[in-house]
């Protein structure tokens, strides 16, 4: 590395750690990340553990018999018998979660989709209902002498879950992965701001520019003065989330039997952490050198936020499978990377295009912000 | 020798119709400035001085004509002239979250001040402008005279050839003022040059051999304070302005 970029990256780290705003954005954005996971993680397990006594009223504007009670008995439905009027005001005042009305043969659940504990309850209805179906249907075949045994087999199937992770173990996984990358990314806005904005407002970037320093050792100091503070916080989000991982591994049972961490996907994740904070720290040195003050800076880095988290969750969500192309996409890229390690789907193709790709992009961008540096609408434009 | 030849800038301006409209800061100025020379550009504000001083300085460039330092131009040998100069000008900005000694050292590593020399030269300008007791303390701490010390000193670290001095001495008190002249009067007498802008007359008219009076990005006149009097007629720098500025008005 030249000697005057190292002058310039010794500056502006002396300047990033004395200042205490830039310290707090690369320091105290990590801490969050744990308290997400562990909050994510218990809002998860209540909702998997709700208590059955929360769903299982169900109204009934009919007399049953015996076998319909034992059959709700053992599906521990706390049923009760009313008018269907009654019913329907129990109901509005949420004192059955749903209730079946019957017209000869047809029976109607009445339930609130919008509402989960009704939406159980209905589930419960469906249940009784499919179990005094099938009793209906033995009593049936057996007055027309059909053998039960012969009619049940005529097909049968089982499912079989083959997903070696749990949905929330991926889940869990997934976000804290993408917390760490709106992490680096709000903490890279501040420093990048502070290095090109922020010094053309104090007035001391028309110092810099009288030394005998030319605009690519100023602009590669810069820039990996961010990209370091950056993988900093990466790597620290990183270690918090492997910790808060770990804690709600063993504290929640949501998680039981799934290893939710290992070493390839922690190795994976510090190599996409490098390319992301490379990345993200070359365009917030682009955008904010093109602005006149920080305040406009900080206003032009925002949609930046957005941009590093929203396409991880679009891929996650629709669970995008990956390729070469997308591989090479910035943002993208690293997302979808990520679920394909998580999901113990390492490619080291797409690993090492990600890398090159990333590398690739940085050096246009870098060479976009030497020649901004040039200009003097860039430099004298406030 | 710093040459300046035929040296025209303009800028695009938004008027209040918000028509952009050419502006020519610096219009065709040619000068020379000598070695061992303080020359004086005088003029009122908005006259092209910093534009003029700026393009000296390396940090903008002409849209036409030439600057040489030495025979060398920006285009091929700028850090060769940046290292033979030192810019300060009033509004100039030193770091704030740092001290004077880091500031100076960073300053001496960056002009490839020899490093064996660099611990004597610093103690050696701190002693000189007097910056032993705030030397390691942060600069956003020190008063605006303390600062405009720090600033001297950072010009003085590399021992440049030329000094670009503009409005220097602007908007300071009369004791920190008086630093920047004595400062400015030491290094003639080393045989330094230095390009002095400045709208007070009556400091130029002191220190100054050669005097270059420029308005609305022309020049007025050249010469030395003595000539530019006789000239116009006049008994000091101020009046030969007005004398002058009502002959280029009309």
């Amino acid at each position: 590395m030249n000697n005057k970029t190292l002058l310039i990256l010794k500056k502006e780290l002396r300047e990033l750690f004395r200042d205490k705003k830039s310290l707090s954005m690369m320091l105290i954005i990590p801490i969050f990340i744990p308290l997400i996971i562990i909050g994510m993680s218990a809002l998860f397990e209540s909702q998997n553990n709700v208590d059955i006594e929360t769903y299982n009223k169900i109204g009934f504007d009919y007399e049953l018999s015996d076998t319909e009670i034992e059959i709700l008995k053992s599906l521990d439905i706390d049923y009760n018998i009313k008018e269907t009027d009654e019913l329907k005001e129990d109901f509005n005042n949420k004192e059955i979660n749903s209730y079946i009305t019957k017209d000869g043969n047809n029976y109607i659940i009445n339930y609130d989709e919008a509402n989960i504990e009704s939406s159980y309850a209905a589930e419960m209805a469906r249940n009784y209902l499919e179990a005094y179906k099938s009793i209906l249907e033995e009593s049936y075949l057996t007055l027309n002498n059909v053998d039960i045994e012969n009619f049940n087999n005529l097909l049968t199937y089982e499912s079989k879950s083959i997903e070696q992770q749990n949905f929330y173990a991926n889940y869990i996984v997934n976000y804290a992965f993408l917390f760490i990358l709106m992490a680096i990314t709000v903490s890279a806005t501040y420093p990048a701001t502070d290095a090109t904005a922020g010094e053309k407002e104090r007035g001391t970037l028309e110092t810099l520019l009288t030394f005998p320093i030319k605009s690519k050792d100023i602009i590669i100091g810069k820039l990996l003065s961010v990209t370091l503070s950056s993988i900093i916080t990466g790597l620290l989000s990183l270690i918090l989330s492997i910790i808060a991982i770990a804690y709600v591994g063993n504290a929640f049972s949501i998680y039981e039997g799934t290893t939710l961490l290992n070493s390839t996907i922690i190795i994976c994740s510090i190599i996409i952490i490098i390319a992301f904070s490379i990345m993200i720290s070359g365009l917030c040195i682009a955008i904010a050198s093109m602005s006149a003050s920080f305040k406009e800076a900080q206003s032009a880095l925002t949609p930046l936020t957005f941009i590093a988290f929203f396409p991880g969750m679009i891929v996650f969500l629709l669970n995008i499978s990956n390729n070469a192309i997308l591989s090479i996409i910035p943002f993208i890229n690293f997302s979808i990377i990520f679920t394909d390690i998580a999901n113990g789907n390492l490619n080291i193709l797409y690993l090492a295009l990600m890398f090159i790709s990333t590398i690739i992009i940085i050096i246009l961008v870098i060479h976009h912000i030497i020649k901004q540096y040039k200009s003097e609408k860039v430099l004298f434009n406030n | 020798m710093i040459k300046v030849d035929k040296v025209t800038k303009k800028f695009l301006k938004t008027n209040k119709k918000k028509e952009k409209i050419e502006f020519i800061a610096v219009n065709n100025l040619s000068f020379n400035v000598n070695e061992g020379e303080i020359l004086g550009i005088l003029g009122p504000n908005g006259a092209g001085k910093t534009t003029l001083l700026r393009m000296i300085a390396g940090i903008m460039q002409p849209d036409s004509g030439f600057i040489t330092i030495d025979n060398l131009d920006y285009k091929n040998n700028e850090i060769d002239i940046k290292k033979k100069i030192a810019d300060l000008s009033g509004n100039t900005k030193i770091y704030g979250t740092i001290s004077p000694y880091e500031l100076l050292k960073m300053c001496a590593e960056i002009y490839d001040v020899d490093k064996e020399e660099i611990e004597k030269k610093i103690k050696n300008i701190s002693k000189i402008l007097n910056m032993d007791n705030f030397l390691y303390n942060r600069i956003e701490k020190l008063s605006t005279g303390q600062t405009q010390r720090v600033n001297i000193a950072r010009c003085l670290i590399h021992n440049p050839e030329y000094y670009i001095l503009d409005e220097a001495t602007s908007g300071l008190d009369i004791v920190t003022s008086q630093i920047i002249l004595n400062f400015i009067k030491n290094e003639k007498v080393k045989g330094k040059t230095i390009l002095y802008s400045t709208h007070y007359m009556e400091e130029a008219e002191n220190i100054c051999d050669m005097i270059i009076m420029i308005n609305k990005g022309k020049i007025i006149t050249t010469g030395t304070p003595e000539e530019i009097k006789k000239k116009t007629k006049t008994t000091n720098l101020r009046d030969a302005f007005f004398s002058l500025v009502g002959e280029s008005n009309e």
